[in-house]
């Protein structure tokens, strides 16, 4: 593969894009500043900088954070369903160029690619021109930093392993671009997990991946888990699904939400953000939960925790939560009330299981709309599937608004700069940001809500044994 | 003493205060909270609209209903004053009343039935003979007061009412019954039954003190606990959602189509009480109707169940069933709550003896709720008590019930606003063109 400059769907939405991303950079109060704070020095002056995540109007002003402190960037996207076009035109076209001589960064993102095209586009990213490798990673779910570490595997072992059993559709596509990649280009993953200074990790199952990797001895670059920052987690996670899960319930369906019974499988920060906003538009919301204390939180906060077994006939709505896998089965949607709605908000596809849905004997698909398929049962009852159970915020719209995502992506600016200024303060392993950054990054979001913050006295820092500037709580404190 | 605080040194000084003193106190504080009954003191004792007139009240004897008693006496009226609840009489209160404004107040709690009528015939003036000075307004909360004066008092008694006002849903429900029928032989204002009325009183007033009266009564912790309010009407619908902003899972029982679609689309379940019963651990009756939790119910409850009534008569819950049913009663467990112990070893802890829990068990709405409730009645009752001068004229009002008059309501909702500081904006002539006309169209 050689390095292409760009391939989005159409890149005469660039001038919309532009326009979105303006807008947007009002919204975005923590990235500008970080900007302005690091115009002059350059922090990220020779970062060659692979970034793999959803290409929306928000990763847009990120990108051109990145840029603006020195980097050169090249950008895929990290689901198939999540780009937005306009968002990626105005990318490759970039804020002085035009349709016809774009002066932007190579993006390779469109809305609705193939598992094939999905995973081209991620090694475009990771392929860089000459020869040349990225040196960080910024990831989101961690398929760039999975696809680094296995062709170095591979190219170690001297080959890709053959297909095995049970093998999902998408690894079958892995290895492919994998064995094609060492017959033209061996060696090229070793060399780039040789350059590589570190990943910034954005979401809980990325990070997972990388604490399992840390553990297993396999992780060939430090890791910063910004998802863990409190300013990303608690606020994302949560307030982000709070705005972005019904946004897509009501776009890709238009159903009325008040007076519905509602699942929510998961009371993680997700969860609780998406049973919220469900409750607030009037329907009844049920928890499912593995974790007694997740359970507890959610009992507390008025809602019936039950096993979906126990209420598979009387729910309408059910959403994704958990980032594990086999949530609802295909035997669950066997049972459902006819035209309830599934739709997922975690990272990966595998809660819901499409599969098993598609092999169901006699199952019909219809395609209403983009990212919007109504399955008939034999039975004759239906389901409404969003985004094929992708995740539907993103799927079905345009993900969390700016001004939380500002939050998320400060913190992934300030985790860059980190590894790649610093890499000798950061072995192998995987780290979180100190308190006084996450901190930091609250700070640069109060002005624009007119939070007027008080000032602890020096008697007062003292008696609770903190720096009046913070940070003013115990790495243990949860918020 | 050195180390004192001026707390101490002050609490040492005052000799254990008498009943009256601790009323006084209690209704300044409440005083404090009323702006709209502050303004109409003050406009009463210029104006004396009732000077020379009787009123019979039957209210719950609070700390706010001592304001308003002070604000009729301000305008020039004698106040005979009955409790509207056999429990929910602040001794206090009636103590503080009768000490200092010469009203007569015919109240205790804890009054048995005969007490409780004799108290209302009291407040009627009523005697035997059929002399006594009958009251010439009554003010009436519940229906009691009304009723006596038709079935117990001397016509001669009766011929005198000029007319009044009713203050709860069920008093202005069996109000509209007498009218009906044709027995109802005065005009009555049907106070509650105000949009600001429903707002305030019904709903936030009763959101905020049913619940008040639940806690202190049962102390029992609502996060996580399925709490079944029977009715969603006005007051049903502020106690289930203050019940669930605490956490419960509130499950809804109703007759009516419409309420229950509006509880369904505010995410509550609605279910028969038949099923509710067994799954509820806590129940409160909020529906203005008889027999709503029956023995059957009582049956098949969980150990420990809580049960509440809101409404304003002890009849939602049947509570003579769950004495029939009971092996033994353990009696103020804690105040307000007695256990009832059945057969199975099941116990059901019944709060205020199933009557009115905000009023038997706390202290009633908010002074600021009822500042506007009875705010409007002290207005309407001006109202009545002037129309009445033109006893023959054309301000006179039939017999019947009838709405709270003019814009009484908005000028009482003014009157608080303007307390509060809140500013509201005027119509302008535009828009008042636009508003009156039905040519501006597309």
């Amino acid at each position: 593969m050689s390095a292409e400059p760009y391939k989005v769907a159409d890149i005469n939405l660039a001038a919309f894009g532009r326009k979105e991303i303006q807008l947007a950079e009002h919204e975005m109060p923590g990235l500008m500043a970080t900007r302005a704070e690091y115009a002059a020095s350059q922090p990220l002056r020779g970062a060659r900088i692979t970034g793999s995540l959803h290409m929306t109007i928000q990763t847009a002003v990120l990108i051109e954070t990145l840029v603006a402190l020195g980097a050169q960037v090249r950008w895929a996207s990290c689901n198939i369903f999540s780009t937005q076009d306009h968002a990626a035109a105005a990318v490759a076209v970039g804020p002085d160029g035009t349709a016809d001589n774009p002066k932007g960064i190579p993006v390779f993102a469109w809305k609705g690619e193939t598992l094939e095209e999905y995973w081209w586009c991620t090694e475009q990213a990771l392929t860089w021109p000459d020869g040349a490798a990225p040196n960080m990673i910024l990831d989101d779910g961690g398929d760039a930093t999975l696809f680094v570490h296995k062709g170095a595997e591979y190219e170690a072992a001297g080959a890709v392993p053959s297909p095995a059993e049970g093998d999902s559709e998408e690894w079958l596509v892995i290895l492919d671009r994998l064995r094609n990649s060492l017959a033209d280009n061996p060696g090229k993953w070793t060399k780039a997990v040789a350059e590589i200074k570190g990943v910034t990790e954005e979401t809980t199952t990325g990070v997972h991946r990388l604490y399992e990797m840390a553990k297993s001895g396999s992780l060939k670059f430090p890791a910063i888990n910004v998802n863990d920052s409190v300013t990303k987690s608690k606020f994302d996670n949560k307030y982000g699904c709070r705005h972005s899960l019904v946004d897509g319930i009501n776009r890709g369906t238009d159903v009325l939400i008040g007076g519905k019974v509602a699942l929510v499988c998961g009371y993680g920060d997700v969860g609780k953000g998406c049973a919220e906003s469900l409750r607030g538009q009037g329907a009844r919301v049920i928890i499912t939960e593995i974790d007694p204390i997740c359970a507890l939180q959610a009992a507390m906060d008025g809602y019936q925790v039950a096993t979906i077994e126990d209420v598979i006939d009387q729910v309408d709505i059910f959403v994704t939560t958990t980032g594990n896998k086999d949530i609802i089965t295909a035997d669950h949607m066997a049972k459902m009330k006819h035209q309830a709605i599934v739709g997922n908000i975690g990272h990966f596809d595998n809660e819901i299981d499409m599969a098993g849905l598609t092999a169901t004997p006699g199952i019909k698909r219809v395609n209403v709309k983009p990212q919007v398929d109504e399955w008939t049962f034999p039975d004759g009852h239906t389901i409404i599937v969003l985004s094929e159970g992708r995740l539907l915020n993103l799927g079905n719209a345009t993900g969390h608004p700016s001004f939380v995502m500002s939050n998320s992506f400060t913190n992934q600016v300030m985790a860059q700069i980190e590894i790649f200024t610093k890499p000798e303060e950061y072995p192998i392993g995987v780290y979180t940001l100190p308190k006084h950054l996450d901190e930091k990054v609250a700070r640069l979001h109060l002005d624009a809500l007119g939070v007027k913050l008080t000032v602890l006295t020096k008697e007062q820092a003292d008696y609770i044994g903190v720096p009046v500037e913070g940070p003013y709580k115990p790495d243990h404190y949860r918020y | 003493m050195k180390g004192d605080n001026v707390r101490d040194a002050r609490r040492r000084q005052r000799s254990a205060p008498g009943l009256a003193e601790l009323g006084e106190g209690r209704i300044r504080y409440s005083e404090r909270m009323m702006p709209l009954l502050a303004a109409l003191r003050s406009r009463f004792s210029a104006d004396k609209p009732f000077d020379g007139l009787t009123v019979a009240a039957c209210l719950h004897v609070t700390a706010e209903t001592a304001v308003l008693v002070r604000v009729l006496r301000a305008g020039g009226a004698r106040v005979r004053l009955a409790a509207s609840n056999p429990l929910s009489t602040q001794d206090d209160i009636a103590a503080a009343l009768a000490a200092r404004d010469g009203v007569e107040v015919f109240a205790r709690a804890g009054a048995d039935r005969d007490t409780y009528y004799g108290h209302i015939a009291l407040a009627l003036g009523a005697c035997a003979d059929g002399t006594g000075d009958g009251p010439d307004l009554v003010l009436d909360d519940g229906g009691d007061l009304v009723a006596a004066l038709h079935t117990m008092a001397p016509q001669a008694v009766l011929d005198r009412v000029r007319g009044g006002c009713e203050g709860t849903t069920t008093g202005v429900l069996r109000l509209r019954r007498m009218a009906a029928e044709g027995t109802l032989a005065f005009p009555m204002i049907a106070a509650s039954d105000t949009p600001v009325t429903r707002i305030m009183d019904n709903t936030h007033g009763t959101a905020q003190s049913v619940i008040d009266g639940l806690l202190r009564a049962s102390g029992v912790l609502l996060a996580g606990k399925t709490v079944v309010v029977a009715g969603f009407g006005a007051c049903g619908a502020g106690i289930a959602e203050s019940a669930r902003a605490l956490g419960a899972r509130v499950v809804i029982t109703e007759v009516d189509a419409v309420r229950a679609l509006d509880a369904v689309l505010r995410g509550f379940r609605v279910l028969p009480i038949a099923d509710a019963a067994p799954l509820g651990e806590v129940f409160i009756t909020a529906t203005g109707s008889a027999e709503v939790i029956t023995g059957e119910h009582l049956a098949v409850m969980r150990d420990g169940a809580i049960l509440a009534n809101a409404g304003h008569f002890d009849v939602e819950i049947d509570v003579r069933a769950l004495s029939a049913m009971a092996v033994a009663v353990d009696t103020d467990v804690r105040p307000h709550a007695d256990a009832y112990r059945l057969a199975d070893g099941r116990r059901l802890l019944l709060l205020a003896e199933g009557r009115v829990v905000n009023l038997v068990a706390a202290d009633g709405h908010p002074p600021e709720v009822m500042d506007l409730a009875f705010g409007i009645e002290a207005l309407a009752l001006r109202w009545l008590a002037a129309s009445a001068e033109f006893a023959g004229g054309a301000e006179k009002l039939p017999p019947g019930v009838h709405p709270v008059p003019g814009d009484i309501d908005a000028e009482a909702a003014r009157l608080v606003l303007n307390a509060l500081g809140a500013r509201l904006d005027t119509l302008t002539e535009a828009q008042q063109a636009y508003l009156a006309s039905w040519r501006l169209g597309s």
